[in-house]
């Protein structure tokens, strides 16, 4: 235990570092995009960015504990679709609002299980296991709904992702809550310790009897519970659910959270930088989105975003031990 | 458990691809006609060219993830260089070295600076996304017509189409390349310990970087008969779906998703399969909403298979 808290010290100093200067950039790019968009200073927008950005934050967070793991998950853009789905069916087929929430929850830890058990136990490589749910996933989410789009005008359903007080959005403190309980769990439970251990050195973590296949399966039904609560968020905040939702959400996901400092490679990083990988990740997507930019050029910057960011990282780390 | 692995070893594709042959032609005779075979195997060369490229990125240990978003790319390349000189040869060559260029990209990223394969191959198939749409404005079509187009589109020779040919032609020297040179074993090497393949004198980062730009010319490859097939070209076909019935082929085929070891012949047969489905699902009337469930639950049968095999050959290493 003493060698973990040891070691742990100095890569928090770098990561306060890469914390202040992601507070920088977050502010650099509100100021750039507010002299470019009037109306991005606004109380309105900011409620409708942080609103825009709240499936990104949910997701993330589990992309951060899969990542942390050393894994990816590449299924839960898909897993929005799917889940959703199975929620907007529940609600209109029983005309119950918790049931529905509930369906969509287990639909989404559902795909997640079928990832756990062919990455954490079969020992499969994890793109390639979530790249066929990927896959499984969206063509579920096109059966379930035929192809349209079901309408929702359920109040209670539409809650959590629909209403706001003033102009601050119900899933915000949602999403505050959620960021708490999963902090609690990966800092102060046996659970937490377990996946940065699995990450830093599946091995020895088996070794060691810390049961890593255990620890990856509930991982991946983690990032798929929280894949379920977006889904919720998404089919309230457009008031209907839609096979298409979600599509290339794990790759914002990813790149996010490499932005906010998780390693590539496993074991190393911290939610709160989750969270400002996403605010401004999200920022910058929301002002070109604000600005007009060419759907394509959209795509490219982004491609460019994860490839810098990766290269910046591998760049300051070879730095720092050579 | 290993007997039910050896069963399935990979030269059971075949089996399993002509038992489905003949309940499709139960299911509907039009199946076996020779129009319908004939659209098969021009449905599945883009499909087979993307899949050797992937091939040798996957028996060397890696994964390119943008080689069907690039052959979007490339065949909208050609496209313009078409629309704005009216001549082939230069917009062929042009696709040829900027596939080539992107493989080069991705592998030095990957060789070089030991990058994960996926992230710089996800981030490199949204770049080759948004260049699709950016050489050519918004919702436009170019109509690709007459001299070559016509010719390598729809020309048969022995009453098998040129794109057929080119796959087989292709597919032979990849065979060969991959069983009987120095740079297959070296493939295989990499695949199964780099460090080993250091130790035996082999240039690992070469080795890579070369299977990275083979799989990008691959992918140029795919553009161009994607682009002949249809006679136009416009951004935002369907790339990510090549990539997947690519990858399901190779892990149909019976190719160790973990590196090392895999046949050409079976992810050939792969291949076969993956198209001899779509074609039947669509003769069947099976609703377009299920082809991706079908697809997604191929790769994951797939992938425990794969897994059985995994763990036959552990047990035999012992």
């Amino acid at each position: 235990m003493t060698s973990i808290s040891t070691s742990t010290t100095p890569r928090l100093s770098g990561l306060s570092l890469r914390y202040l200067v992601l507070l920088g950039l977050i502010v650099i790019a509100s100021v750039g995009f507010g002299l470019a968009n009037e109306n991005f200073y606004s109380l309105t927008n900011f409620g409708i960015l942080l609103r825009s950005i709240a499936v990104l934050f949910l997701v993330s967070m589990g992309m951060t504990f899969v990542m942390l793991t050393g894994g990816i998950d590449l299924s839960v853009g898909s897993n929005v679709a799917f889940s959703g789905g199975v929620g907007v069916i529940t609600l209109t087929t029983t005309g119950s609002a918790p049931l529905g929430f509930a369906a969509a929850v287990l639909a989404g830890m559902a795909i997640g299980a079928i990832n756990g058990v062919f990455i954490g136990r079969l020992r499969l490589s994890a793109f390639m296991v979530s790249l066929a749910t990927y896959a499984l996933a969206r063509g579920l989410a096109l059966v379930i709904y035929d192809a349209n789009s079901i309408n929702v005008s359920n109040a209670a359903f539409l809650w959590l992702g629909g209403v706001s007080w003033g102009s601050m959005p119900v899933v915000i403190p949602f999403v505050v809550v959620v960021f708490v309980g999963l902090s609690v769990l990966l800092y102060n439970t046996p659970f937490g310790r377990n996946v940065y251990a699995a990450g830093a050195n599946f091995n020895t973590s088996f070794v060691l009897g810390r049961r890593p296949e255990r620890t990856l399966v509930w991982i991946y039904v983690l990032s798929g519970a929280l894949a379920g609560l977006s889904a919720i968020v998404t089919v309230g905040r457009v008031s209907s659910g839609q096979p298409w939702s979600g599509l290339y959400l794990e790759f914002d996901a990813i790149t996010a959270v490499i932005l906010g400092g998780t390693s590539l490679f496993g074991g190393r990083g911290r939610l709160l930088g989750t969270i400002l990988g996403v605010l401004l990740y999200g920022i910058i997507i929301n002002g070109l989105v604000l600005t007009g930019t060419n759907p394509y050029l959209q795509s490219l910057i982004k491609g460019m975003i994860l490839l810098g960011v990766v290269l910046l990282d591998t760049w300051t780390q070879r730095g720092k031990t050579s | 458990m290993q007997n039910i692995a050896r069963t399935l070893q990979e030269r059971n594709i075949v089996v399993v691809t002509l038992l489905c042959c003949i309940v499709f032609y139960v299911l509907s005779p039009r199946f076996l006609s020779v129009d319908n075979m004939s659209a098969i195997s021009r449905q599945i060369v883009p499909i087979g060219l993307i899949m050797l490229g992937q091939f040798f990125v996957i028996v060397s240990g890696n994964i390119d993830l943008s080689l069907g978003m690039a052959s979007v790319l490339f065949a909208v390349v050609l496209g313009v260089f078409f629309g704005l000189t009216g001549g082939v040869g230069i917009g062929l060559l042009a696709v040829i070295v900027a596939s080539l260029a992107m493989g080069f990209v991705n592998g030095a990223l990957v060789a070089k600076l030991r990058l994960p394969a996926f992230i710089v191959t996800l981030s490199t198939l949204f770049v080759a996304q948004g260049l699709s749409g950016l050489i050519i404005s918004r919702g436009q079509q170019i109509f690709l017509m007459g001299g070559f187009f016509q010719w390598a589109g729809s020309e048969k020779l022995l009453g098998i189409y040129l794109s057929v040919w080119f796959l087989i032609a292709l597919g032979g020297l990849a065979y060969v390349v991959y069983n009987h040179t120095r740079i297959g074993a070296a493939i295989i090497a990499i695949g199964n310990s780099e460090d080993n393949a250091k130790l035996a004198g082999i240039n690992v980062d070469r080795v890579k970087i070369g299977v990275f730009m083979f799989s990008g010319l691959c992918s140029g490859f795919a553009g161009i008969m994607l682009s002949t097939r249809m006679g136009f070209v416009q951004p935002g076909l369907d790339g990510n779906g090549l990539l997947l019935d690519a990858i399901a082929a190779i892990i149909i085929g019976g190719t160790l998703i973990q590196g090392g070891r895999g046949t050409i012949g079976g992810a050939l047969w792969g291949v076969a399969f993956i198209g001899i489905i779509n074609n039947a699902l669509n003769l069947l009337n099976v609703e377009d909403v299920w082809h991706q469930v079908f697809k997604g639950l191929v790769i994951l049968a797939a992938l425990g298979v794969n897994w059985l095999l995994w763990q036959s050959r552990q047990s035999e290493a012992h």
